[in-house]
């Protein structure tokens, strides 16, 4: 009888091997709820839905006082010519296709450019030999690597020409901002070509604040995944030439009718932008936001306002960074460009301006600066070194230093990045730094719970240890993997291609795959 | 998705009531006296044992794999050296009046 009782399992005996087994699921089951949790499309910050739940950080507890940017020396608004850098490469080839004798080592007034170009490549040396070196090695060694590895990414490239092709179709200003942003274009009835008509008087609102409420509802609705309002500032438009205007237009002072600024912003596609370089691409986002720019307007003026989207596809009178912070959207990151708590630095921006009175929003601090001086992941992976590697924006080592046209801030050296632009595969670009950045994350729980702690941690801890983690769990590349065979590379990617690029899936045709072979 | 949905997470649930009573039965059988900071402790230092595994599927889901377990692999030895102050804790008997 008592042998009979002992081989009996006791309650107690039969909780604990249950507990036990629970553990043992359970920590299957969390592992199998965290592959979905990593991969479900509803964390694909800005491409699971259209309204505001997409904005998902509150900002309230970290607004800063107005402005976050203050001069700190002599102010230059941008150039188009100069400090653009599609604009300044374009008058460089140019000028040496006119002149094509000329060499590094020449005087830069030999060159046929306008006098602001030359200006600026005596301030900025180094960009020049960065320009010099695109045009006369980088471009045509790419041509030969694009024969030979071209196929291999030409779904990236084809990926981008269809939100190229669209955005390329997006209504643009022809005419200067007193007259185009107090017109419409309008149906003019079947098959009949489109009318410019005025807008119509202003529908008044109750209240700016219910003025800002509904613009920003819509214009989550209208396909913006961030949006903030703010005040336009002359520092930051380009200061030679704006949509539609000639050059004896004044871009010196804003047009009476720009009072605000509606900042709007979109990510690129996740599973592309972890796969930089090579399979990133730009033009999703630019069409994306510029689409959502030109609702926006096209809404603003059919209240009466008037408007005007400064957009990717259409065109830039300013810059977006300087205002997208101001609007609270984020702050600068080592990059030069806007980090916001969503999306990190994988958003691309538009503004709108508009004489729509609506409150404003103040800028927030959630650590962007005190992370970026000591992470430096964007600029150690930067193939052509366009990032600095200076332990504080005030160290800034090239250029005019720590100071940027007035203002104080990280910047990058656009000529070598843009360098290397023309050295990568797959399409134009490169976006990287995008890629690599620790706040450029999707949006579920375990990124998250970083997104909330950190800001909320005034002595820097969690962040080092998240940076800590960041450096030794995960692989990178060596930076100059990135490049060409012949310089020691084999175009490497970060992250894995998505599904899609896939070449060897989908297509039928041959291909050279640069990275085959390498672990 | 099963394990994105709200069932997945309601059988977790059950599960995690097993592993208290299971808890409850193996202090019983130490003889230890289960305080609420005992059951608070042994809940945290639960809590952080599973992230190690949410967190490498997340990874993995991620693309991610070998990040994963990495961040897995430290996160159980940080569980196991803090397990180690769980169990002595959970040992300390109340004190008894004189």
């Amino acid at each position: 009888m008592s042998e009979e009782k002992n081989a009996k399992l006791s309650r107690r005996d039969f909780l604990k091997i249950a507990g036990l087994a629970g553990v043992a699921v359970q920590a299957g089951g969390l592992i199998a709820g965290g592959v979905a949790a990593g991969s479900d499309k509803e964390s694909y910050t800005g491409w699971e839905s259209f309204n505001p739940s997409t904005m998902f950080f509150n900002r309230e507890p970290f607004r800063i006082e107005s402005p976050a940017h203050k001069p700190v020396g002599e102010v230059r608004q941008p150039s188009h010519i100069t400090d653009y850098v599609f604009g300044r490469v374009a008058m460089f080839q140019k000028a040496l296709m006119e002149k094509p004798e000329w060499t590094i080592g020449d005087s830069v007034d030999e060159l046929p450019m306008p006098p602001p170009v030359v200006a600026f490549y005596k301030q900025y040396p180094e960009r020049m030999e960065w320009d010099y070196k695109t045009f006369t090695e980088t471009i045509p060694n790419h041509d030969k690597d694009y024969e030979k590895y071209g196929n291999y990414f030409i779904l990236a490239e084809v990926y981008r020409s269809g939100f190229a092709y669209h955005g390329g179709n997006l209504p643009k200003a022809h005419t200067p901002p007193e007259h185009s942003d107090f017109h419409q274009m309008v149906a003019g009835g079947p098959g009949a070509p489109l009318q410019e008509v005025p807008i119509p008087e202003p529908v008044p609102f109750k209240s700016p604040d219910l003025a800002a409420e509904l613009i920003k509802e819509l214009a989550h609705r209208y396909g913006a995944t961030m949006v903030g309002i703010t005040k336009p500032n002359i520092d930051f438009f380009y200061g030679d030439s704006w949509g539609g205007t000639d050059s004896d237009y004044d871009h010196s002072k804003l047009p009476e009718h720009w009072k605000y600024a509606i900042v709007i912003g979109v990510p690129m596609e996740w599973d592309q932008i972890v796969a930089g370089p090579q399979f990133t691409a730009s033009y999703d986002a630019y069409d994306r936001v510029s689409t959502a720019g030109v609702r926006i307007e096209g809404m603003l003026k059919g209240l009466g306002y008037a408007a005007r989207a400064n957009t990717p596809m259409t065109h830039y009178d300013c810059l977006t960074p300087p205002h997208a912070i101001e609007a609270g959207l984020g702050e600068v990151g080592r990059p030069g460009y806007c980090i916001t708590p969503e999306a990190g630095g994988n958003s691309r921006m538009a503004v709108i301006v508009t004489n729509l009175e609506m409150t404003v929003d103040k800028p927030i601090d959630i650590g962007v600066e005190a992370f970026c001086n000591k992470c430096k992941i964007c600029a150690e992976q930067c193939p052509s070194g366009a990032i600095s590697m200076a332990d504080s924006p005030e160290e800034q080592e090239w250029g005019t230093g720590s100071v940027l046209r007035g203002y104080e801030h990280w910047y990058i050296n656009n000529g070598a990045c843009y360098n290397y632009w023309r050295e990568s595969m797959g399409n134009l670009g490169c976006r990287h730094c995008v890629s690599v950045c620790p706040y450029t994350r999707k949006d579920n729980w375990l990124h998250d719970m970083a997104r909330e702690l950190d800001p909320r941690d005034p002595t820097g801890v969690v962040s080092s240890g998240l940076l800590w983690m960041q450096k030794n769990f995960f692989d990178y590349p060596e930076s100059i993997e990135y490049k060409r065979p012949e310089e020691g590379g084999h175009f490497a990617v970060y992250g894995p291609e998505p599904y899609y690029m896939d070449v060897e899936k989908f297509l039928d045709i041959p291909f050279t795959n640069p990275s085959a072979g390498v672990k | 998705m099963f394990f994105n949905g709200n069932t997945f997470w309601f059988l977790n649930g059950i599960i995690f009531v097993v592993i208290v009573f299971a808890l409850k039965a193996f202090a019983e059988n130490k003889g230890w006296v289960m305080t609420w900071w005992k059951w608070l402790l042994s809940g945290i230092w639960y809590l952080i044992f599973c992230t190690g595994f949410y967190a490498w599927g997340t990874l993995i889901g991620e693309n991610f794999p070998m990040p994963g377990f990495r961040f897995f692999l430290f996160n159980t030895f940080l569980s196991l050296i803090l397990g180690v102050g769980l169990w002595r804790l959970l040992a300390i008997k109340p004190k008894t009046e004189a």
